[in-house]
C-alpha cells in the first residue's frame, strides 16, 4: 500500500468521536449567555482539532504501529486542545454557569491546584502504565474512555492557570510554580520511557500491520521499534515541556500587561523602617 | 565599618560575651549578611588566585609541544582542580555572596530570612573548599579526573587514587550550602520585601537571583545524590556505574549533566543581573524592557533544566534524541538574545559612561555573544561530533564563563566596591586592568577556537610538533600571561584602594537602587529609614518627585 493511499484512506469515523464533539458543542451552547465570536472561533478551532487528532490516520498509527504517534495525539489531546477549548470560553458565560449549584461546586473542588495537578499529570503517569497501555490498546471500550479522560483532565489542569474567570487563576507567580512543577513531572516520565530500553510497550514490537506499511515504516522510514519509543517519550518531554513553558510565559505577560496597581499605598513622602519580616503581598 | 559589627539578636538575659568588637572572632561569629558576603568575597577572590595560577601552570606545559615542564600526573590534577575551583569556588561562591551581601539592601530588608542558616552556608563552602584543596597533601595527590569526574572512569579499577574522593566530599560538603543559600536567597526574595517593593518592581539582579536560586534548589540536589553514589562505589564497595554489576556507564553522566547544565546558568544568570543594574545607571538611562529581561530569565531557567544532553551527543543516545536535545539547546539563544537586545536598547543613545564597571559591562556583552554564539553552533550535532573534548570546546565555555560571568564580576566589583568599603577603586588601575583583561582574555582563548577545529584535544598533557600548533600554542600563553597580569593589577588596586582610595559618599554613580540610599558601607541595621518605593527606581522617584518612573505614583 502506498503512503499517500494509507494517508487517504486511514480514516476511522468512529462515533463516538463525533458524539464527544457534539457533546462539547451542545454544552457550549447551552452555556448561558454565549454568542459567535472571536472565542468561539477559537473554541470550534479546538473541536475541530480534536475530531482530526480522533479520526486522522495519526489515530490509526498510534493504534496499530507507532508509539511516537500515540504520543503526538496525546499531547494534542491532554496540552493542546483542551487549552484551546478553555481558552474559547466567554468569561460572562462562565460566569453564569458557575453559579449553578452543581458546576459550580465541582469546578470549586476540582478547579483546586492540587487536585487539578494532580488529574493532569496522573493522567500521564497512570495511562502511560506498559500494563495499562497494553490493555488500553487491545480493548475499545477503554480506549474510549482513555481518550475522553485525555481531553477532560487536561481541561481541568488549565484551570488554575487559564480559567475563562479571573477567580479561579492562581496568582502570577504561583502558576509559574504550578506548570513549572507539571513540566517536572511531565519530564522524568520522558525521560524514563525515553532512556529505558526497548519494548517497554509490547504492543508496538510486532505490529499485526493491518494496512500493510509496517516494511515502509521499518525500512525506508528506519523508525525501529526502538527508536518509535525514543521519539515518544522525546515527544512527551521536549515538546510536552515547551508547552507548559510557553504557558508560563503567557502568565507572566499577562502579569506585567495587567494595569492594576499591585502594591500596598505608602504615605506620602514617609519611609520606613527596615525590619526582618515585614511581608509585602502581590 | 568593624566598629559597628553585629551578633545574635537582643536577649532577656546578656549572652556570654563573645563581642569582641573587632578581630576575627567577630567576623567567624558573625550572621550579618553584610560580613558574610564579605566573606566569601574575600575566600573567592583566594580560590581565583590559586584557580589561576593552576591556569598558568597549564598554559606553561602546553607553550611548545613536547613540554616536559610538568609530569603528566600533575597535569592532570592541575586541570581537574583549575576547573573544579573556578566552578565551585570562585564563580558560583561569588555570586552567591554579593547576592547574599545585597539582597537585603536592594529591597530593604534588615538581613537575610535566615541568618544563621547563611552563616552555615559559607562555613559549608568554606571547609568544603579546604576538603577539596587537603587531597594536595595526601600521598596520592589531588584529583585527577577532569572537572566532571565521569564515573566509571573515576573509580576503581581505571583510578586508583584517593583524590576523587575528596573531590566528592568536598563538593557534596559545598553543594549543601548552595541549596541552603538559594533557600535563603527565595525566602528572603519572597517574604522580607519593604512595602511598595513589588515583585513586579524589584531590581533585575534580584530577578536573576531569585530564578538562580530556585535552580540550586532543584538541580544541586541531583548532584549530591550522585556525589552519594560515588562515594558509596569507592568507599563500600557498590556497583552504581559498573555495567559488569547491573550499574549503569553512562548514569554519571546523566546525574552530572542533569545538574551540569543549569549550573552553567547558575553562572550566568546573576551575572547577566549585574549586568541588567550596571548598563542603565552609566547610560542614564532605565533599562530597556524590564519586563522581557525579567520573564526571559524565567524561560531561561526552565529551558536549561530540559537540556543536558548536549553535553552527551558524542556518547550514542541516538539520532532521535540528539535532534531533540539539539533543537531544544538552540531555543536557549532565543530569551538570551532577547537580553542582549535589550542592553544594546538600554544603551542606545543614553548619556554613557565609560567608567571601569560600564568597561567591563560593555565588555560583558560583545566576549558573551561570541561564547554564545560558538554555543548555538555546537548544539548542531554534526558540528558536535566534530569539534567535542577540542580545543574549541574550551575555547566555547572561558568565552561564556570568563567573558561571560567573570568580566560580569570585574563589572560588579568595580560597581559596588564604593558600597562595600566606603571607598572608590582607582579608574586608572581600573582601565589597566580593563585592557589587559580584555587583550589577554582574547588572545588566551580566541586562537583555541582554530586549535579545537585543527583537532587538538583538551585534557591533552603535551602535543606533537603538528604545523602551527606550536605557535598558536605559545600565543595562547602569552595571552594566558597578560591575563595574570591584569589579575595582579586587580588584587593591588584593590589593596590600594582600600586603604587610600577616594572616599565613595552613599551613591557615587547616582544610582537608583535602595542599596544606594544607606551609608557607604552600610551601618549594621542597613537602614535607618527606607525610602519610599513607588517604582523601579526609588532613589530616581524621590530626586524627581514631579516626574516619577510610574506616572500614578505621583504624590504631592
Amino acid at each position: 500500500m502506498s503512503v499517500l493511499h494509507f494517508l487517504g484512506t486511514a480514516w476511522s469515523f468512529e462515533p463516538w468521536a463525533v458524539i464527544f464533539a457534539l457533546a462539547l458543542i451542545a454544552s457550549y451552547a447551552a452555556l448561558p449567555g454565549s454568542r459567535l465570536n472571536g472565542k468561539s472561533l477559537l473554541f470550534a478551532s479546538g473541536i475541530f482539532l480534536m475530531v482530526l487528532a480522533l479520526v486522522s490516520p495519526l489515530d490509526y498509527l498510534g493504534r496499530n504501529y507507532l508509539f511516537s504517534a500515540h504520543m503526538v495525539q496525546h499531547i494534542l489531546l491532554l496540552l493542546v486542545i483542551p487549552l484551546m477549548l478553555l481558552s474559547g470560553i466567554p468569561e460572562k458565560a462562565a460566569e453564569k454557569a458557575l453559579a449553578l449549584p452543581i458546576a459550580g461546586g465541582v469546578m470549586k473542588f476540582l478547579g483546586n491546584p492540587i487536585p487539578a495537578w494532580l488529574l493532569g499529570v496522573g493522567s500521564m503517569w497512570v495511562w502511560h502504565m506498559p500494563s495499562l497501555h497494553d490493555t488500553v490498546m487491545k480493548n475499545e471500550n477503554l480506549y474510549i474512555a482513555q481518550q475522553i479522560s485525555f481531553v477532560l483532565t487536561g481541561v481541568i489542569f488549565w484551570w488554575p492557570v487559564f480559567a475563562p474567570v479571573k477567580s479561579g487563576r492562581l496568582a502570577p507567580l504561583a502558576a509559574t510554580l504550578y506548570l513549572a512543577s507539571a513540566c517536572l513531572g511531565c519530564t522524568i516520565l520522558g525521560m524514563l520511557i525515553t532512556f529505558a530500553g526497548a519494548g517497554l510497550y509490547p504492543a508496538y514490537a510486532n505490529p499485526a500491520d493491518p494496512a500493510g506499511i509496517l516494511s515502509y515504516i521499518r525500512n525506508d522510514l528506519c523508525i525501529t521499534p526502538g527508536v518509535d519509543q525514543q521519539i515518544g517519550g522525546l515527544t512527551m518531554w521536549v515538546p510536552g515541556c515547551l508547552i507548559y513553558l510557553a504557558a508560563s510565559m503567557v502568565t507572566i505577560a499577562r502579569w506585567y500587561a495587567s494595569p492594576e496597581p499591585d502594591t500596598v499605598n505608602i504615605p506620602a513622602g514617609e519611609g520606613s523602617i527596615a525590619k526582618a519580616g515585614s511581608y509585602v503581598r502581590d | 565599618m568593624s566598629s559597628r559589627i553585629p551578633l545574635v539578636p537582643e536577649n532577656a538575659v546578656p549572652l556570654p560575651s563573645l563581642k569582641a568588637n573587632n578581630g576575627l572572632l567577630s567576623w567567624v561569629s558573625s550572621i550579618d549578611h553584610k560580613q558574610i558576603g564579605i566573606m566569601y568575597l574575600i575566600i573567592t577572590l583566594i580560590y581565583f588566585l590559586l584557580g589561576g595560577l593552576e591556569a598558568l601552570l597549564i598554559r606553561v606545559q602546553l607553550a611548545h609541544p613536547g613540554n616536559d615542564f610538568l609530569t603528566p600526573e600533575l597535569y592532570n590534577q592541575l586541570f581537574t582542580m583549575h576547573g573544579t575551583t573556578m566552578i565551585f569556588f570562585v564563580v558560583m561562591p561569588f555570586l552567591i555572596g554579593v547576592g547574599v551581601y545585597l539582597l537585603p539592601l536592594m529591597i530593604g530588608a534588615r538581613d537575610m530570612a535566615f541568618p544563621r542558616l547563611n552563616a552555615l552556608s559559607f562555613w559549608l563552602f568554606f571547609f568544603g573548599g579546604i576538603l577539596l584543596y587537603y587531597s594536595f597533601f595526601t600521598q596520592s595527590g589531588a584529583p585527577d579526573v577532569g572537572w566532571f569526574a565521569y564515573a566509571p572512569l573515576s573509580e576503581k579499577p581505571f583510578s586508583l587514587n584517593k583524590g576523587p574522593t575528596y573531590w566528592a566530599l568536598g563538593l557534596l560538603a559545598s553543594g549543601i550550602g548552595s541549596v541552603a543559600s538559594g533557600l535563603n536567597n527565595v525566602v528572603t526574595i519572597l517574604t522580607m520585601r519593604t512595602p511598595g517593593m513589588t515583585m513586579r518592581r524589584i531590581p533585575l539582579f534580584v530577578w536573576m537571583m531569585l530564578v538562580t536560586s530556585l535552580l540550586l534548589v532543584f538541580v544541586i540536589p541531583i548532584i549530591t545524590a550522585a556525589f552519594a553514589m560515588m562515594l558509596l562505589d569507592s568507599i563500600l564497595g557498590a556497583t552504581f556505574f559498573t555495567p559488569a554489576h547491573g550499574g549503569s556507564a553512562i548514569l554519571w553522566q546523566h546525574f552530572f549533566w542533569g545538574f551540569g547544565h543549569p549550573e552553567v546558568y547558575i553562572l550566568i544568570l546573576p551575572a547577566f543581573g549585574i549586568i541588567s543594574e550596571v548598563i542603565p545607571v552609566f547610560s542614564r538611562k532605565p533599562i530597556y524592557g524590564y519586563e522581557f529581561v525579567a520573564a526571559s530569565t524565567v524561560a531561561i531557567g526552565l529551558l536549561s533544566l530540559g537540556v543536558w544532553a548536549h553535553h552527551m551527543f558524542a556518547v550514542g543516545l541516538g539520532n532521535a534524541a540528539n535532534a531533540y536535545f539539539s533543537l531544544a539547546s538552540m531555543l536557549i539563544a532565543i530569551p538570551t538574545g532577547v537580553k542582549v537586545l535589550n542592553w544594546v536598547a538600554t544603551m542606545w543613545g543614553g548619556r554613557i559612561n565609560f567608567a571601569t564597571p560600564m568597561l567591563f559591562g560593555t565588555a560583558f556583552i560583545i566576549e558573551f555573544v561570541v561564547g554564545g554564539l560558538t554555543g548555538v553552533a555546537i548544539a548542531s550535532v554534526p558540528i558536535d561530533w566534530v569539534v567535542t573534548d577540542s580545543y574549541f570546546i574550551v575555547a566555547h565555555f572561558h568565552y561564556a564563563i570568563f567573558g561571560g560571568s567573570v568580566f560580569a564580576i570585574f563589572a560588579g566589583v568595580y560597581y559596588w566596591f564604593p558600597k562595600f568599603t566606603g571607598r572608590m577603586l582607582s579608574e586608572t588601575l581600573g582601565k589597566w586592568h580593563f585592557w589587559l583583561t580584555v587583550i589577554g582574555f582574547n588572545m588566551t582563548f580566541f586562537i583555541q577556537h582554530f586549535l579545537g577545529v585543527m583537532g587538538m584535544p583538551r585534557r591533552t598533557y603535551t602535543y606533537y610538533d603538528m604545523p602551527y600548533w606550536g605557535s598558536m600554542n605559545l600565543i595562547s600563553t602569552i595571552g594566558a600571561m597578560i591575563l595574570g597580569l591584569s589579575v595582579l593589577i586587580f588584587v593591588w588596586n584593590i589593596l590600594v584602594s582600600l586603604r587610600h582610595g577616594r572616599p565613595a559618599g552613599d551613591n557615587p554613580w547616582n544610582a537608583w537602587t535602595l542599596e544606594w540610599a544607606t551609608t557607604s558601607p552600610p551601618a549594621v541595621e542597613n537602614f535607618e529609614l527606607v525610602p519610599p518605593v513607588r517604582g523601579r527606581r526609588p532613589l530616581w522617584d524621590l530626586a524627581h518627585p514631579d516626574m516619577p518612573d510610574e506616572p500614578g505614583a505621583k504624590t504631592v
